[in-house]
C-alpha cells in the first residue's frame, strides 16, 4: 500500500480530462486525504490537448510530485505534447485507450520502460455502457477506484451531484461507465500493490481551492473593497471571484477597458480611502509600471498581483515561469523600492496576500504579489485556517492635532505620514506624480527631492528585518543549501526532505519577501555554506542576480536555472546537491595534499 | 437653493500661485471653476479635483480641494475609482487637449458607456503647452508646429462630435470670452447626473495661434442659447459640432432630459442588494469547504 500517489492524464479538449482529474481530488479531500492538482493546456482555450496531474496523500502535500506513479493516456499524441510535465518513469503503471491501435510492447515513450502497461477499450467500455464515448472521463474513474482504492464512492457521488440537475438518466448512465471501469480493473490486476493507505482524517473539514480564488478570498478577507483589472491569462479568476462576492461587503469591482485604467482605477480607490487591487500577468504588468511609480511618490496603498507566465510578450500564456522578478523589483522609472512577495503554495497565497495589503496600508506603498501560474491554478486540498490569528493593519489617518496644519508627505521618526482621504474634513491636500514638498505643493527643488527620495525608500528599510517573511529549515549549520521561492519552493521543501534521508547536511531558505533584499537575512543564512543552488524558473537567472546584485554570495553558491514550463522535480535537486558534496569533498582532499 | 450661499469663489482659491504663463487662458477657466463650485455648495473636502499632465493639469492645484495630479491621459480612469470607491464624493477630471484625446483618448467612450457622474473639462488650446508647442490632436489641419514644420497632414478631433457620438448625456463648450457664461455651464455640467463633458477653450499665449486668443475666439463665437439650439435635440447638437473649427458654440450642446442611471447608483444597488444575509467576512474562506 501507498502514502502517495501521483497520477498524469492527457487527451483532447473534449476528453473532460481536467473535469475528471477535478472530481478525484474532490472525492480525495472528501476521503480525507490530501492533494494537490495541476492542469496544463495548449494555448488553444477549447480543442487542442489539455492534461492534469493530481497527486494525492495521506500527508500534507508540498508540490505536485514527480515522475508519475500512474499515466493516462486517451491518446498518444496529446499526452507526448506534455512529456515533461507528465514524466514517466519506470515505477509507473500506464493505462491507455486501446483504440489508439499501440500495441503494449509499442508504446511511445522512447528510453523508459514503465512498470506495466494496459491498453484499455475506454471509448467502447463508455459506448457500451452509457451509449457515449463523452462518459470516456467516468470509465476512467472507475479504473483509478478499481485498481488504486481511491475515489469509488465518493466520486460517484459528486458526479451524481452534478449531473442530477440535468437528469437522472445521465447519472444512471454514467454509474454503470463507472462500473465497467471498476470491473475492468478487477479482472486484470496490477503487478505491484498500488493501492493508497485509508486515510485516517475521514469526515475531516478540508477546504479544496485554487491559488487565484484563495488570493481573492484572502483580499476581500484583508479589507479590500476595490479591484480595477483587465482580463489575462492566468490571473482572471481573481477579477472572477472577486467580482462574485465583494459586493456583499460594500466593494465594487471595475472590469476596465484596459490594464492602465484597471490599475488607474484602483490607484484612485486608495487615494479616495479603499483598500484596492488589481491583477495581471507579464504583459499587463509592462502596462501598468507608470501607475506604480505614481502610486509610489503618492504614497498610495496598492496590492497588486502578478501571476507570472512565459514571457517576454504573450510568451507561453497558459505555462508557468518566474521571470518576471526584474519587471516586479525594477519596472519603473526613477528611484524607487516596492516590495515583492511570493507565495509558495494555495494555503501560503491567504497569508502572503494579507500580509501585501498589510505592508501596502502600513507603508503607504504599492506591493507586488508575484504569483505563478502553477500556484494560481493548481488546486489543494488545505486544513482550515484560523482566520482570527490575522491581524488587519491598516494606514495611519490623521488626527485632530495632525489636521491642525495638515501636512500630507510629513517627515516623521519612521518617515510614515498620516494620510487623509476626499471627505476628510481639514485633510485636502494635493496628491501628485510631480516631486512635491511636505505639504504636497509641487516643487523643482532637488535638494527637497532627495529628501523626499530617501523619506520613501528608507520608510521600507524595517521590512528587511522582518525574519517572519522567511522559511529556513534544515540543519541551521549545514554546508549544503538551497534558496527557492514561489512554486519552485515546494518542490525544494521536498528535496530537502529527500536529500536528508539520503545523509546530506543541506538546508532550505524560502524567501516570502523577494525585494527589497534582505541583505543581513542572507548573509546570516549563507555564513555555513560551502556549496548551494538557487533554483528557478528563469533562463536568466534573475532570482540569483538580484542577490549578487545585493550581497556577496558565496563562492560555492550556483545557479539551478531554466525557462517555465517545464518543472523541477524533487529528483533532480537531490541529484544536483549529491554532485555539489562531491565537489565539496573533492576540493576538501584537494587541500589535503602537501603543497608542492 | 439655501447652500449656495455657503460658500464664495474665494473659498476654493489655494495659497499656490499658479505658474502659468500671464494671461494663459487656464487663469479663467479656474476662475469659472471656483464660481462653479461655489453656486453648487459642496465643502471643498467633499470635492476631488482629478488631472493628467500639462500645463492645464495643474489645475487642481489651485483650488482647496482634495486633488490628485496623476500622469499623462490618466485622469479620468482614477477619477471613477475615486467616484467608484465613494460615490458621496463631487468629482471632477481636466487636463489638456492631448492629454484627453491622445494619450488618453481611449479612455473618454469607457467613462461615457458607463456613465459614472464625473464632470470632464478638457481645456482646449489645440497645441501641447507644457511641451513647448507640438502638434495637438485638436490642432487644425496644415498647422505648423514644432512638430509639424510642413504643415501638418492629419485631421483634427473634434472633440464634441466624438463625446456626443459616443453617448455622453451632457456636453458643452465655454469660453473665456463669457466668464459668467463658463461659469454657468460648468455649475450645470456638475449639476447633471451623470458623465458631463465641457470643452473649454484654453487659450496658449505662448504656442498658439492668433485665431485662438481671446480676440481671434470672441470673433467666430455665437451662444448656442441665442440661436435658439435646443439641447435636448441631440442630432441638432451633433449638426452645430461640426462647425468646431470654424465657429464657437458656447453653451450646452446636449443635455438628456430623461438622464439613465448612473454606474456608481447602479453600484449602490447592487451593494444593497447582495450584502442582505451575507456571511462575514470573516468566513470567507467557508466558500472552499467541500463536504
Ligand atoms: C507618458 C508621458 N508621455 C509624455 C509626457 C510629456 N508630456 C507632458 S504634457 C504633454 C502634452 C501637453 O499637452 P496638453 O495635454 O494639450 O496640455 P497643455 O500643456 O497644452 O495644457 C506631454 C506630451 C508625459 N509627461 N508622460
Ligand atoms: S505654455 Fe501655453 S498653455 Fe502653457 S501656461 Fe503658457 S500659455 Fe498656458
Amino acid at each position: 500500500m501507498r502514502k502517495d500517489l501521483v497520477f498524469g492524464m492527457a487527451g483532447s479538449g473534449g476528453d473532460g480530462i481536467v473535469s475528471a482529474g477535478d472530481s478525484l481530488l474532490q472525492a480525495a479531500s472528501a476521503e480525507g486525504y490530501h492533494g494537490v492538482m495541476t492542469k496544463s493546456f495548449g494555448s488553444q482555450i477549447r480543442g487542442g490537448e489539455s492534461s492534469c496531474r493530481v497527486r494525492i496523500s495521506t500527508d500534507p502535500v508540498l508540490n505536485p510530485g514527480g515522475n508519475l506513479d500512474v499515466a493516462v493516456a486517451l491518446n498518444w499524441e496529446d499526452f507526448l505534447k506534455f512529456g515533461a510535465e507528465l514524466p514517466v518513469a519506470g515505477t509507473t503503471v500506464v493505462i491507455y485507450e486501446a483504440a489508439t491501435g499501440v500495441a503494449e510492447n509499442q508504446i511511445p515513450l522512447v528510453g523508459v520502460t514503465p512498470l506495466q502497461v494496459i491498453a484499455v477499450p475506454i471509448a467502447a467500455m463508455a459506448k457500451e455502457t452509457a451509449g457515449t464515448e463523452r462518459a470516456k472521463n467516468t470509465v476512467v474513474l472507475g479504473l483509478i477506484a478499481g485498481w488504486f482504492g481511491i475515489g469509488g464512492e465518493a466520486v460517484m457521488k459528486g458526479i451524481s451531484k452534478k449531473l442530477a440537475k440535468k437528469s437522472q438518466e445521465l447519472v444512471e448512465a454514467n454509474q454503470k461507465a463507472f462500473d465497467s471501469g471498476v470491473a475492468f480493473a478487477k479482472s486484470h490486476p496490477l503487478k505491484a500493490d498500488m493501492t493508497i493507505v485509508p486515510s485516517a482524517s475521514k469526515g475531516a473539514v478540508k477546504l479544496l481551492t485554487d491559488g487565484n480564488d484563495m488570493c481573492a478570498a484572502a483580499a476581500i478577507f484583508a479589507g479590500c473593497q476595490f479591484f480595477g483589472g483587465y482580463p489575462i491569462t492566468p490571473s482572471t479568476e481573481i477579477m472572477q471571484f472577486f467580482t462574485n462576492h465583494v459586493w456583499k461587503y460594500g466593494g465594487a469591482v471595475l472590469q476596465a477597458e484596459d490594464e492602465i485604467a484597471g490599475i488607474g482605477a484602483a490607484v484612485g480607490a486608495s487615494f479616495a480611502g479603499k483598500k484596492a487591487m488589481t491583477a495581471t500577468s507579464g504583459p499587463g504588468l509592462s502596462l501598468k509600471s507608470e501607475m506604480m511609480g505614481l502610486a509610489s511618490i503618492a504614497e498610495l496603498p496598492l496590492v497588486i498581483v502578478d501571476v507570472q507566465r512565459g514571457g517576454p510578450s504573450t510568451g507561453l500564456p497558459t505555462k508557468t515561469e518566474q521571470s518576471d522578478l526584474f519587471a516586479a523589483a525594477f519596472s519603473a522609472h526613477g528611484d524607487v523600492i516596492r516590495p515583492v512577495l511570493a507565495p509558495t503554495s494555495v494555503a501560503d497565497i491567504f497569508r502572503t496576500t494579507v500580509e501585501a495589503f498589510n505592508i501596502a496600508e502600513y507603508y503607504q506603498t504599492p506591493v507586488i504579489i508575484l504569483s505563478d501560474q502553477e500556484i494560481a491554478s493548481r488546486k489543494e486540498t488545505l486544513d482550515p485556517i484560523d482566520t482570527s490569528q490575522f491581524k488587519i493593519i491598516d494606514r495611519l489617518k490623521p488626527t485632530g492635532s495632525d489636521l491642525q496644519d495638515y501636512k500630507r508627505f510629513k517627515q516623521t521618526e519612521n518617515h510614515i505620514s498620516p494620510i487623509s482621504h476626499p471627505g476628510m474634513l481639514g485633510g485636502t491636500y494635493l496628491a501628485s506624480g510631480i516631486e512635491h514638498v511636505e505639504s504636497g505643493a509641487p516643487t523643482n527643488s532637488g535638494s527637497v527631492h532627495a529628501r523626499m527620495n530617501d523619506k520613501r525608500i528608507k520608510k521600507l528599510d524595517p521590512l528587511k528585518d522582518r525574519k517572519d517573511l522567511f522559511e529556513i529549515t534544515g540543519n541551521p549549520d549545514a554546508p549544503l543549501a538551497l534558496v527557492a521561492w514561489g512554486s519552485v519552493a515546494g518542490v525544494c521543501r521536498e528535496a530537502l526532505q529527500m536529500a536528508r534521508e539520503q545523509g546530506l547536511d543541506v538546508k532550505l531558505m524560502v524567501p516570502y519577501l523577494l525585494y527589497p533584499v534582505a541583505e543581513q537575512t542572507y548573509r546570516d543564512f549563507f555564513v555555513s555554506v560551502q556549496k548551494g543552488l538557487v533554483v528557478e524558473q528563469s533562463h536568466l537567472a534573475q532570482t540569483f542576480k538580484v542577490l549578487r546584485m545585493h550581497l556577496d554570495l558565496p563562492k560555492g553558491l550556483q545557479s539551478l536555472a531554466r525557462s517555465g514550463a517545464n518543472p523541477f522535480l524533487p529528483g533532480e535537486i537531490v541529484a544536483a546537491l549529491h554532485q555539489l558534496l562531491a565537489e565539496l569533498q573533492r576540493s576538501h582532499e584537494g587541500k589535503l595534499q602537501p603543497q608542492e | 437653493m439655501s447652500a449656495t450661499c455657503e460658500f464664495q469663489a474665494k473659498d476654493f482659491k489655494s495659497d499656490l500661485k499658479p505658474i502659468w504663463c500671464p494671461g494663459c487662458g487656464d487663469y479663467s477657466v479656474v476662475q469659472g471653476i471656483y464660481r462653479a463650485l461655489a453656486a453648487i455648495g459642496r465643502a471643498p473636502h467633499e470635492v476631488a479635483f482629478i488631472s493628467g499632465i500639462g500645463c492645464s493639469s495643474r489645475i487642481p492645484g489651485y483650488t482647496t480641494a482634495y486633488g490628485f495630479n496623476t500622469v499623462h491621459g490618466r485622469a479620468l480612469p482614477i477619477a471613477q475609482g475615486i467616484k467608484l470607491a465613494n460615490p458621496d464624493l463631487l468629482v471632477l477630471a481636466a487636463g489638456g487637449d492631448g492629454d484627453g484625446f491622445s494619450i488618453g483618448g481611449g479612455h473618454i467612450a469607457h467613462l461615457i458607456r458607463r456613465n459614472i457622474d464625473i464632470t470632464y473639462i478638457v481645456m482646449d488650446n489645440q497645441i501641447y503647452g507644457l511641451t513647448k508647442g507640438q502638434l495637438s490632436p485638436t490642432s487644425q489641419k496644415g498647422r505648423t508646429t514644432c512638430t509639424s514644420p510642413y504643415g501638418s497632414l492629419e485631421n483634427p478631433v473634434n472633440p464634441l462630435l466624438y463625446v456626443l457620438a459616443y453617448g455622453a448625456g451632457f456636453v458643452a463648450q465655454a469660453s473665456p470670452t463669457d466668464l459668467a457664461g463658463m461659469a454657468a455651464t460648468l455649475e450645470e455640467a456638475i449639476r447633471y447626473p451623470g458623465f458631463a463633458f465641457v470643452n473649454v477653450q484654453s487659450p496658449c499665449v505662448t504656442y498658439g495661434e492668433e485665431a485662438q486668443q481671446i480676440k481671434g475666439l470672441k470673433a467666430i463665437s455665437e451662444s448656442l442659447a441665442a440661436i435658439g439650439h435646443d439641447p435636448a435635440d441631440r442630432l441638432a447638437a451633433m449638426d452645430l459640432a461640426q462647425h468646431y473649427g470654424s465657429k464657437m458654440h458656447l453653451g450646452v450642446f446636449y443635455k438628456n432630459p430623461e438622464p439613465p442611471p448612473t454606474y456608481d447608483a447602479l453600484i449602490r444597488e447592487r451593494q444593497a442588494q447582495l450584502s442582505q444575509g451575507a456571511p462575514p467576512k470573516e468566513r470567507i474562506l467557508d466558500l472552499f469547504i467541500k463536504k
